[in-house]
């Protein structure tokens, strides 16, 4: 808390129309009594710096799979005023069996031994508005993923209404080590537009759609039979809701996203989480998610032939995925986040989540036969400081 | 921390306990998660403050400065203590001594639980042991010249606290609110429904009655009054404002509300105002700040500004 300038002394002194006696000045002159006053959309006054840890493993029934140890690091920082600069880095270490190949969940980017991603997102904040540029870039052996992203935000005279809108451009370089294809290219192009709203005081609700256009290489290069479109363009529509009940001085934050591709997906997704207050240090949210979706158009099922033995698509399709990202499924997320308000400067966080996918959960039909269950466990630790 | 959100006047309350008083922040803010986040920081400065200069903890600054009493040597003190200090100094010159942080030590003679009045060597035992111009102080050091002396930020520490946590709000983008310590309080701009905080003041004598409601903008008030503690012993009422001077209650005024641009200085003078007996209002007056005062006969003056 910045110590109180002269001018600001001035200023007080003015805003009450009184000639200051000596003791009001003194009082002035205390560290942290008299702040200047804020404007409407403020830019951040504190620079943060968190450290996170996130683990993931998954199984299949007799089988550990991958295992993914990723440390990240942000830090934010305000500066000039009216401009705030923040960037995260992280790292992403790789290691157990890889996967079935039929029903992977892996991309080729998750083969890999160790990911690198870093971006940077300059912010300038108006009177009424905020602007941010976002540039980032991931590095693997053989996929490197450069983007920018340029969104706005406006906020209505009474704060009540905020909208936004924002477009990004991505290129991806693939060049896989098996060299089944040399320099590949995907370049994606995305556009948002979202409106929130203050419904009552106690109810928050907010609207995004976007739109993606995808062009280039969009194969996993390390299956055996995976071809698929160079298209793929995604409409996804999301409906949030956030409400606060005073009684039990928790938040409800409840959500609805709709997607839908040219791959021929659609999916859906429910969401739920409570966040409780037990006591002033202490917030724990537990969360509920539903997922389920219809497989892509050229999605084969990985059922094995006693005379071939391993499935191949019937006839010989242009396009053929066996990847079970593509099939039809259902899964069910459930989680708990335990957030640690030590003082005014830190805050430490715990979460644990669990995840579980299988074929019969899919919703409104049966899901592709032959995969087995697949589980999950995400779990991250966390520290933040404010300065 | 309790947070409710009154839809009268648009704003979220907070609702705690500090500083052996209750407390509550008046937030204006477009949802209960900005106003918690907001309440949340700004009561952590409040306890913050209430650790660091609690006389009942061992480990507060207080607590080692009184424990080095008539030490040889000076106590480090750090840059926000040095300039409580410094505050307390000039609160004492501006008070011709009657605002005196080393008066706590009266508390020995005066414990307001009895009705008997103490013994006058009780009392001028004590007042021996004030006198904050006996202090040896500088900007990093302090040193209480004799063992028993003792010095508490009990005069100031709750409205700086209030100061504090209003510009914690502020940091927080908080442009409106009321931060209410235990009626020690500092308002920042209007209320959810663009009217003017609202404070009313107690009457000193009728319980749960108020003797006038004042509209606070971005501005303070606090109270000294004589009904908080006190005994009464022979049909006389003796309180809690103590005279470093002379060790005894003083008498002169029921209550004394004072509205200055922060809590800090509206408490100190507040208190040096019923100190200063028949010089209050003059004082006040010359000090340049609003007030309301109610003598022992119950006969209230105000200062023009007050309604």
């Amino acid at each position: 808390m910045a110590a109180i300038e002269i001018n600001e002394r001035d200023a007080a002194a003015k805003s009450v129309g009184l000639k200051l006696g000596s003791i009001t000045l003194a009082a002035l002159a205390l560290p942290g009594v008299c702040v200047t006053a804020a404007q409407a959309d403020t830019p951040p006054e504190s620079a943060i710096v968190s450290v996170k840890v996130q683990g993931y493993n998954d199984w299949q029934p007799g089988l550990d799979r991958i295992k993914v140890t990723a440390p990240a690091l942000y830090a934010m920082a305000p500066f000039a005023g009216d401009w705030s600069i923040e960037s995260t880095l992280v790292q992403d270490s790789i290691s157990g069996a890889s996967p079935r190949w039929h029903s992977s969940i892996s991309s080729a980017s998750n083969m890999r031994d160790r990911r690198t991603a870093a971006d940077v997102k300059l912010s300038r904040y108006f009177a009424r508005a905020t602007v941010g540029l976002r540039a980032s870039t991931s590095t693997e052996d053989d996929y490197r993923s450069n983007a920018v992203a340029l969104d706005a935000r406006f906020s209505s005279a009474d704060n009540n209404t905020t909208w936004m809108i924002g477009a990004g451009l991505t290129h991806d370089r693939i060049n896989p080590v098996n060299e089944i294809v040399e320099n590949e290219k995907k370049r994606v192009t995305d556009v948002m537009i979202g409106v929130t709203q203050a419904w009552t005081k106690n109810d928050l609700v907010q609207l995004n759609l976007s739109h993606v256009r995808g062009r280039g290489y969009f194969n996993d290069p390390y299956k055996l039979v995976d071809k698929r479109p160079r298209e793929r363009d995604q409409t996804i529509a999301l409906l949030r809701w956030n409400h606060f009940h005073e009684a039990s001085q928790t938040t409800f934050r409840s959500s609805y996203r709709y997607y839908s591709d040219t791959f021929g997906i659609r999916a859906h997704t429910l969401q739920t989480e409570w966040v409780k207050p037990l006591g002033d240090r202490f917030t724990i949210t537990p969360s509920a998610r539903y997922y389920t979706q219809r497989a892509a158009s050229f999605y084969f099922d990985p059922v094995y032939d006693p005379v071939i033995g391993e499935p191949f698509p019937v006839g010989r399709p242009k396009l053929s995925s066996a990847d079970t990202r593509l099939s039809s499924f259902g899964a069910i997320t459930l989680g708990a986040k335990l957030d640690w308000r030590i003082d005014s400067k830190w805050v430490a966080d715990v979460k644990y989540e669990r995840y579980e996918q299988r074929s019969s959960w899919r919703l409104g039909g049966d899901g592709s036969p032959g995969l087995a269950t697949f589980k999950a466990q995400i779990w991250q630790l966390g520290v933040t400081r404010t300065f | 921390m309790v947070l409710t959100y009154d839809s009268k006047s648009h704003v979220w309350r907070a609702q705690f306990a500090a500083m052996a008083c209750d407390c509550e922040l008046l937030i204006v803010a477009d949802n209960e998660l900005g106003a918690r986040d907001a309440a949340v920081a700004a009561i952590d400065e409040v306890r913050r403050i209430e650790h660091k200069y609690s006389r009942y903890r061992a480990d507060s600054v207080v607590a080692e400065i009184n424990a080095n009493a008539g030490g040889a040597s000076l106590v480090s003190i750090d840059e926000e203590t040095a300039q409580l200090i410094a505050f307390a100094d000039q609160l004492f010159a501006a008070s011709d001594g009657l605002f005196d942080i080393t008066s706590g030590v009266l508390r020995r003679a005066w414990n307001f639980k009895n009705a008997e009045l103490p013994s006058n060597a009780l009392i001028a035992e004590m007042v021996a042991l004030i006198g904050w111009h006996r202090v040896e102080h500088n900007a990093h050091q302090l040193r209480l010249p004799e063992s028993g002396m003792e010095i508490d930020f009990g005069g100031f520490g709750k409205e700086y606290a209030a100061d504090r946590a209003a510009s914690v709000l502020i940091e927080r983008g908080v442009a409106n609110a009321l931060v209410n310590l235990g009626g020690d309080v500092r308002a920042l701009g209007h209320r959810g429904d663009g009217a003017p905080w609202q404070l009313g003041i107690r009457h000193p004598r009728v319980d749960g009655e108020t003797l006038a409601s004042i509209p606070l903008v971005n501005t303070a008030l606090a109270t000294s009054g004589d009904y908080e503690r006190f005994v009464d012993v022979g049909g006389v009422r003796y309180c809690h404002v103590l005279n470093p001077k002379t060790g005894w209650p003083v008498q002169h005024w029921r209550s004394i509300s004072v509205v200055a641009p922060v809590c800090a200085a509206a408490g100190a003078l507040a208190t040096i105002a019923m100190l200063k007996g028949t010089e209050a209002l003059p004082f006040l007056r010359e000090q340049g700040v609003s007030f309301l005062a109610v003598d022992a006969q119950g006969a209230v003056s105000t200062e023009a500004t007050l309604p």
